[in-house]
């Protein structure tokens, strides 16, 4: 457990055993004839309550303590060395409600003031002329006491840079205060002198380049659409082509068919042999007069 | 019979034909083939007056025969021979009668093609003579709703009017093209049409026309929503204007290089004569209505 651990736990017992403290109780009955005593000490203590809280923000694991048991704590230390960014998330979730939380007891503060105001009027017994007045001024001191208790996110700025701007600053300036810019301001220097004519050359380079692409692409379009018509022009053509092909595939299948046909039936059996027979009897009459002839 | 004499070939293939008194009648499937081969034969031998008549006398006999196709094959070579001999009219008979003759075997597409063929023949020679045959060939076409291929008969006619400095009749022909690319769906076309005959005006120095036809033009919407479109807006406002620098670095611009070549020929010649006139004019025009204003 850490130093500030310990302090704190410290302070919790005391707390809770603020009862058996003799001069505390001393302080607080003091207070009980005078009413405004009683609701001035009361509002101070919101007020100290509330600039705690808020300093607290600053140290996240803090206000974990301040919230939640030990164990919870030692569980959480054990996500924290897990994952930071989640730690952040939960400390942001738990930073606004708490803001809102501020904001809460400032506005009732603020509504108490005005009681405290006339209380300080009210004559009290045993209290001398100065005591009254420091209590009029002090009652008075205490509006802006209120508002001083940060209530935006300032305070967490210090935890992460990256919420930044305070949301109590309100005013937009345009050219604001002059003596910040000097005439060297607005002096261009030679490097940015550089870098500007370098800016135009190549700006003038790209715009050159685009142009040389824009005219193909031109040219591109153009090519597309023409041949686009073309072809829509090829089209009718094609059918008419293709009809006709068809009718000659056709024509030719049959012509086929009846030539098989023919081809079949010259080379058919019956015909072969009386071709066969038909030479025979030619090659006979052959032999018969070349026998006659020698 | 190809060693023969294509001569000998002929006077017997005339043989077959005249009628006599040991022939009745005459034999002219076997006269056309003769008359084929001594037509082939003569061109080989490059004497294209005798093909030219071979030619001429096979068809005669494909029509006895009664196939006008082959008739019209033979037509069209006697015409190919007949232009070689540059005898012009003869070209053109011949080629009507061939595109006749497709007509008949009910082949438009073929006869519009003898015609163009033509008319390309002559365009030289005789261009009012090629240019009605290039537009009953168009006609032909459009009869058989293929204005596709009228497209480009257009496009010569269009040439030959700009040739022979007929402005406003090249401008129909151009405006007749856009029509004839409407109704085949063919926006490139017809934008490229309207554009050409904005710049045809232009060429003729008559900038009231180029308005007046523009913005006839831009009632289509396919027009309306070109590249072309705005392109001549651009063009006609440099007119207006009377900057020549502008008109000349607009001409420049791609555009025109997609149009037909004969139109980039006129578009860089712009502008003709004196811009500076229009100019003056319209300021002549905005100076008066003022005065109307002040009479009032």
């Amino acid at each position: 457990m850490t130093v500030i651990d310990i302090l704190f736990r410290v302070d919790e017992i005391c707390k809770k055993y603020d009862k058996y403290d003799p001069e505390k109780q001393r302080e607080a009955n003091a207070f009980l004839d005078d009413a405004f005593a009683r609701l001035y000490s009361l509002v101070e203590a919101d007020i100290e309550k509330a600039l705690a809280v808020r300093f607290l923000f600053s140290y996240p694991f803090l206000l974990l303590f301040s919230f939640q048991t030990l164990i919870f704590q030692i569980n959480y230390w054990n996500k924290m060395q897990k994952s930071d960014k989640v730690s952040t998330e939960k400390n942001r979730a738990a930073a606004v409600a708490l803001s809102a939380e501020i904001r809460r007891i400032k506005a009732r503060l603020m509504e108490e003031v005005p009681k405290l105001q006339k209380l300080a009027k009210k004559k009290v017994k045993g209290l001398s002329k100065e005591d009254h007045e420091t209590r009029f001024d002090m009652v008075l001191a205490l509006p802006d006491r209120i508002k001083a208790i940060p209530d935006g996110s300032t305070a967490a700025s210090n935890q992460s840079g990256g919420w930044g701007t305070s949301s109590s600053n309100k005013k937009i300036k345009f050219d604001s205060s002059e003596e910040r810019f000097g005439s060297d301001f607005y002096q261009q220097t030679e490097e940015s002198d550089q870098f500007r004519q370098e800016y135009e050359m190549r700006k003038m380079k790209q715009d050159e380049g685009l142009d040389v692409i824009s005219e193909g692409l031109d040219t591109l379009k153009n090519i597309a659409l023409d041949m686009n018509e073309e072809i829509d022009r090829q089209v009718p053509l094609m059918d008419e082509i293709e009809t006709k092909v068809d009718k000659t595939t056709s024509d030719i299948r049959k012509n086929n068919v009846r030539l098989k046909k023919t081809i079949t039936q010259i080379r058919s059996s019956r015909n072969f042999c009386i071709d066969i027979i038909l030479l025979c009897i030619i090659l006979g009459i052959a032999f018969y007069l070349y026998n006659a002839l020698k | 019979m190809s060693g023969s004499d294509p001569g000998k070939l002929i006077s017997k293939a005339d043989n077959l034909t005249t009628l006599s008194l040991t022939r009745w009648s005459a034999d002219w499937e076997s006269a056309t083939r003769l008359y084929e081969q001594a037509a082939n034969g003569f061109r080989v031998s490059k004497d294209y007056e005798k093909a030219k008549l071979a030619f001429e006398k096979a068809s005669k006999g494909r029509e006895m025969l009664s196939s006008p196709w082959d008739a019209a094959k033979s037509m069209e070579s006697a015409a190919a021979l007949a232009k070689e001999l540059r005898n012009w009219t003869e070209v053109i008979d011949f080629y009507r009668k061939a595109s006749e003759l497709y007509m008949q075997c009910d082949r438009p597409q073929f006869a519009s093609d003898s015609l163009a063929k033509a008319a390309r023949a002559v365009e030289d020679a005789l261009p009012s003579d090629a240019i009605k045959l290039y537009s009953d060939a168009c006609v032909l076409l459009e009869d058989d709703r293929k204005e596709q291929m009228a497209l480009d008969l257009y496009h010569a006619v269009t040439n030959i009017y700009v040739k022979l400095e007929k402005y406003t009749d090249a401008v129909a022909f151009l405006l007749k093209l856009g029509l004839a690319a409407d109704k085949c769906n063919a926006t490139n076309s017809q934008c490229k049409a309207y554009l050409s005959a904005v710049i045809v005006y232009l060429y003729a120095h008559d900038l009231k026309q180029a308005e007046k036809c523009y913005n006839d033009c831009s009632q289509i919407d396919a027009f309306l929503r070109s590249d072309q479109n705005r392109f001549a807006g651009k063009l006609l406002s440099a007119y207006k204007e009377g900057d020549v620098e502008e008109i000349k670095r607009v001409a420049q611009s791609r555009s025109i290089t997609n149009l037909d070549s004969v139109i980039i020929k006129l578009a860089r010649k712009l502008p003709t004569g004196d811009v500076a006139a229009f100019k003056t004019n319209a300021a002549i025009g905005e100076e008066e209505a003022l005065d109307e204003n002040d009479l009032k």
